[in-house]
């Protein structure tokens, strides 16, 4: 059963991934030494994709898990269910992904409770374990396992920060928007317009991204500006694709809005 | 209606100020003949201005008259706020001139002919600035276009096009001409540095400035210059802003000449104006007055650098002041501006002792740092050998740039080592990126700067160790706040000055005394608090969690045999109720707390502390008092993350009874406080004994409806506040300023130490 399960975590075409700089050759060597990943970044800056054509990489099936702040450690390792008037022991997608040796990526693993994390902590050096108490069994990871973690250091707030005892175990990988150039290759790339236009995406994301002072704390991601291209490929006029795609999805702010209409028309 | 009865209206409305009556008479003499509908119209708006200014109140009646010859009565009250905002802003003199010609300050914006003014469109242009500079640049109204490249002038109105919407246009076109004058180096050129010549470090005066100044008329080269520099930022933006620049030329010669192109006397200058300005790409037709100055036009127009502009304002120069020898300063295109490079030189005069301060700090700090922890005490080496040593440091010290030949000019490529006595110390982002700012301004990192913060740091200086100020002084910046008044349903502007203060430490007894006076009701009080605690708890019956539900597996099992539909609620799950509360409590400290009623007050907060030291929920205590609008006291007792400790108690203590009542603008900075805090729920619990109530003008309805006010505005602050008063007897202002079921009365002020914890877990229950 589990089998089929994980087939559908398999990634058979390569994802469109432009690197940035020696990540994946970084990435590729944990990998190989059996070090978990921390991932940090703004938002929509490619580390999803990174995962994605890192599991493409190396031919291993990717479990994502999105945290949030009522992911408890049965919804990680797994529990019993009851089935037919029997209880049946379920594996949950950590220990799915122990099991089957494949990448397990905590998506925004700040979002989960600090006790819910711990879990991780046995699995994250170099004793590769995860016990699971309910069974009384105690997992040993193969080598293809890997686990991965991101988080946004962006938006935390006091409250929203890792242990120092989790964050240490992982080889740490910064993520930033691509230069210029690369970004815009990117946005033609995934938006599907021409590189004038993504060029000129890219210029507008890049004046967002500075208005940190003025009440803006984190600009248009690659993933809005690309967004905003797929809208005008598909005939929506440039001033409404970006109204809709990167003004309003950035702020509520009324004169922040105006502004930054102000900049789309500036440069469109 | 006669003067006399006006006069007596007056005194009424005024009461009980009592006014010279010579003043009253001559201010409503103009009323007299007027009829009564007009005079009642005039009169109802004394009340709101006079609290504000007598002498307003006076030129107002004197003004109102003529002024309601061309409005309507019912928009003088909107009349009459502009003036107050006027008043408030600029003072007396401008809101005398403001009412004096209704027709144009007035009437002309509210039919919206008027032009844009800056305030209307400042909250968007700065966003807009700020995003495409990406740097941290201020915008401020002057009466000329410039830039000292950290904050662009721009005109305080704009009122050239009918449309708002062209007038807005302008403004933008003005900003983003004048950023790109700074982003693209148009005030800060300075010749290329040659490979073979040891490149002269960059004075600090201007180079711009010497090499005007080497004309023989510097104002001719600086007018060539700058208008040879605006067609070369009109390309730059062609390319880089097309939208902006394709909504511009869309405006057409009409907007060209509204921006001043061609409102140029001296007629050489103006054809180049407009060949420079206007050139749309075809072969121009080269006037023969300019003709000589064409081929180095037709070069510039190739420029990619302002040095590029230097060397055409050299081969300009002779050709025009040959043409124009008497040449004097000419009004320049109105998003050009004016060269003010004065201006530039003192801004930078300004941010390189702002970060020559800052590196000089950072540096000395990091000095101290680094010998503290290699054990070696500065102060200690100081006291022994006191010259020496001091100067041995300074020799010592030493900061080396490394970074190829190449990357010179480029300071992000360079990299700071610094040593001490041939020890690498770690220089740390900061002071890397402060050094890399000067070296970007300066060119180079003066030595003193290096041999300044070593002395610093030989003097044991380190600047973290700013101790706390003398008790009863201020403890940050006084900040202003708005004040609600509901007779003109609008704000007066900055109206109170707030002074967040130190309570004068008085050693007592008291909290002591209370804890063991009341210690079985503190025993009582923390049981039931506890219960209050983040709790988890199992809860049965879940369709999903993180365990079987034996009992419910049981029971489902036996449904399923007996043929009745089984239930699918089968698990156990852990429930966290976590409480994520932060509270302030604002104490009215007036005089009329005097006696038992502030004695009750500390015993209350002695208990409801003493309670929440059990449940863990953040809270601050703060109280207030003051006089006047000007001297708004805000006292910090104990702050929102601060420990209930000794000091905080101390401080409990000596709460005591001081002046008035003001509790708007305590209500507004406590607002601030709590939006800062980050909680699920935010409570703002008020505990006063009475009516809001200033020695001025602050008291009876007008109170009322600004704490009313101030409370809504919390509210919308996502703020939850709650009143507690003691008084003898329930009042209707409460349900109305708190809104109802928002406030409690306490009719006998020994009761409060067994309501208040009582109270306050009901509230967060």
């Amino acid at each position: 059963m589990s089998n089929t399960r994980l087939d559908e975590h398999r990634i058979e075409n390569e994802p469109y991934y432009l690197t940035q700089g020696h990540e994946v050759a970084l990435a590729e060597a944990a990998y190989r030494s059996g070090l978990p990943l921390l991932l940090k970044g703004p938002t929509g800056c490619g580390k999803t994709r990174f995962m994605q054509y890192l599991a493409w990489k190396l031919g291993r099936p990717l479990i994502t898990v999105s945290c949030h702040d009522d992911l408890s450690t049965s919804d990680l390792v797994g529990r019993y269910l009851i089935r037919g008037g029997e209880a049946v022991w379920t594996d949950g997608p950590l220990t799915l992904a122990v099991r089957a040796g494949a990448i397990c990526y905590l998506d925004e693993i700040v979002e989960a409770r600090k006790d819910t994390t711990v879990v991780i902590h046995p699995l994250a050096d170099d004793r590769r374990e995860l016990p699971i108490e309910k069974r009384g069994e105690l997992l040993t990871a193969p080598e293809e396992f890997m686990l991965a973690v991101s988080y946004n250091p962006g938006y935390q707030s006091v409250l929203k920060d890792l242990k120092p005892s989790t964050r240490q175990r992982f080889v740490a990988l910064s993520f930033s928007y691509p230069d210029p150039e690369r970004e815009a290759e990117i946005v033609a790339r995934e938006g599907r317009v021409g590189f004038d236009v993504a060029r000129a995406l890219v210029k507008l994301g890049g004046m967002t991204r500075g208005l940190k002072d003025s009440g803006l704390p984190e600009g248009a991601s690659t993933r809005l500006l690309i967004q905003a291209g797929k809208l005008m490929g598909l005939g929506i006029d440039t001033r409404s694709a970006c109204h809709h795609g990167i003004t309003e999805a950035l702020t509520d702010d009324p004169e922040l809005l105006q502004a930054i209409d102000e900049m789309v028309s500036s440069i469109f | 209606m006669n003067a006399d009865l006006l006069k007596e209206t007056f005194l009424s409305l005024v009461a009980p100020d009592l006014p010279n009556e010579w003043d009253v008479e001559e201010a409503v003499e103009k009323l007299a003949g007027l009829d009564e509908h007009r005079c009642h119209s005039i009169m109802n708006q004394v009340p709101v201005i006079w609290p504000v200014s007598h002498s307003l109140c006076f030129d107002y009646l004197k003004a109102a008259a003529d002024a309601l010859s061309c409005i309507e009565p019912v928009t003088l009250p909107i009349w009459v706020n502009r003036t107050l905002d006027q008043y408030e802003k600029n003072g007396l003199h401008s809101a005398r001139d403001y009412m004096a010609n209704v027709e144009e300050n007035f009437l002309c914006p509210l039919r919206g002919e008027a032009g844009l003014a800056f305030t209307e469109v400042a909250g968007r242009l700065l966003p807009y600035l700020r995003g495409l500079s990406g740097v941290k640049l201020d915008l401020a109204a002057a009466p000329v276009v410039s830039t000292d490249t950290a904050t662009i002038f721009v005109p305080p109105e704009i009122s050239l096009f009918r449309e708002g919407g062209d007038n807005f246009l302008l403004y933008k076109l003005i900003v983003t001409y004048q950023w790109a004058f700074i982003a693209q180096g148009t005030l800060t050129v300075t010749p290329p540095q040659n490979g073979n010549r040891e490149p002269e470090p960059p004075g600090e005066t201007l180079w711009l400035q010497e090499f005007l100044h080497s004309f023989a008329n510097p104002v001719l080269a600086g007018d060539i210059y700058h208008l040879l520099e605006t067609a070369r930022i009109t390309r730059f933006l062609e390319k880089e802003l097309p939208g902006l620049m394709r909504r511009w030329r869309d405006l057409g010669a009409e907007g060209t000449i509204a921006a001043g192109a061609a409102a140029c006397s001296n007629e050489c200058m103006a054809v180049l104006r407009r060949i420079l300005l206007e050139h749309r790409g075809d072969a121009a037709v080269w006037p023969l007055s300019v003709r000589a100055c064409r081929a180095v036009v037709e070069e510039h127009r190739q420029a990619r650098s302002a040095y590029d502009s230097i060397t055409a304002t050299t081969k300009l120069f002779p050709l025009l002041h040959a043409l124009a020898p008497e040449y004097s300063s000419q009004a320049p295109p109105l998003f050009q501006g004016y060269l003010r490079l004065d201006a530039v030189q003192a801004a930078r005069r300004e941010r390189l002792a702002e970060l020559e301060e800052r590196f000089i700090d950072a540096l000395a700090t990091r000095l101290v740092n680094f010998f503290r922890r290699n054990g070696q005490s500065v102060e200690n080496a100081e006291s022994s050998e006191k010259l020496e040593s001091a100067s041995n440091l300074e020799q010592g010290v030493a900061l080396i740039i490394t970074g190829n030949e190449k990357q010179q000019n480029d300071p992000a490529a360079q990299t700071l080592l610094l040593t001490v006595n041939n020890e690498e110390v770690e220089t740390g982002e900061e002071l890397e990126d402060l050094a890399s700012s000067i070296i970007s301004e300066l060119g180079y990192l003066p030595e003193r700067y290096v041999s300044s913060a070593a002395g610093r740091a030989g003097t044991g200086y380190a600047p973290d160790q700013g101790g706390t100020d003398a008790t009863g002084s201020g403890l940050t910046a006084p900040v202003t706040y708005d004040e609600w008044d509901f007779r003109r349903n609008d704000f007066r502007k900055s109206w109170v000055i707030v002074q967040e203060k130190e309570l004068p430490l008085l050693h007592s007894s008291f909290v002591r005394e209370t804890i063991s006076r009341y210690h079985g009701q503190i025993v009582r009080l923390r049981h039931q608090f506890e219960m209050l605690r983040q709790s988890e708890r199992f809860v049965r019956r879940q369709h999903d969690g993180e365990d079987i539900d034996l009992d419910a597996v049981l029971e489902s099992l036996a449904d399923a045999r007996a043929g009745l539909a089984p239930s699918d609620r089968l698990f156990v799950r852990l429930q966290r109720d976590q409480r994520d509360i932060a509270v302030l409590f604002l104490i009215d400290m007036s005089n009329s707390t005097q006696g038992w009623v502030a004695r009750t007050i500390k015993e209350s907060l002695v208990l409801l502390c003493e309670a929440l030291s059990v449940v863990g929920d953040r809270y601050g205590i703060y109280g207030f008092s003051g006089m006047r609008r000007l001297r708004s006291e805000f006292f910090h007792i104990k702050g929102m993350d601060e420990p209930y400790d000794e000091a905080a108690r101390q401080r409990i203590g000596s709460i005591a009874p001081r002046e008035y009542t003001r509790m708007g603008p305590a209500i507004r900075h406590a607002t601030s406080i709590l939006r800062r805090v980050e909680a699920r729920t935010r409570l703002l619990i008020t505990l006063s004994d009475g009516k809001p109530e200033d020695y001025d003008d602050y008291k009876g309805e007008y109170a009322i409806e600004d704490t009313r006010h101030a409370l809504l505005e919390a509210r919308a602050a996502g703020i939850h506040p709650f009143g507690i008063t003691i008084d003898r007897q329930a009042h209707e202002y409460m349900d109305h300023m708190f809104g109802e079921r928002n406030a409690i009365f306490i009719d006998d002020a020994r009761k409060l130490p067994g309501r208040m914890p009582e109270l306050y877990r009901m509230l967060t229950r």
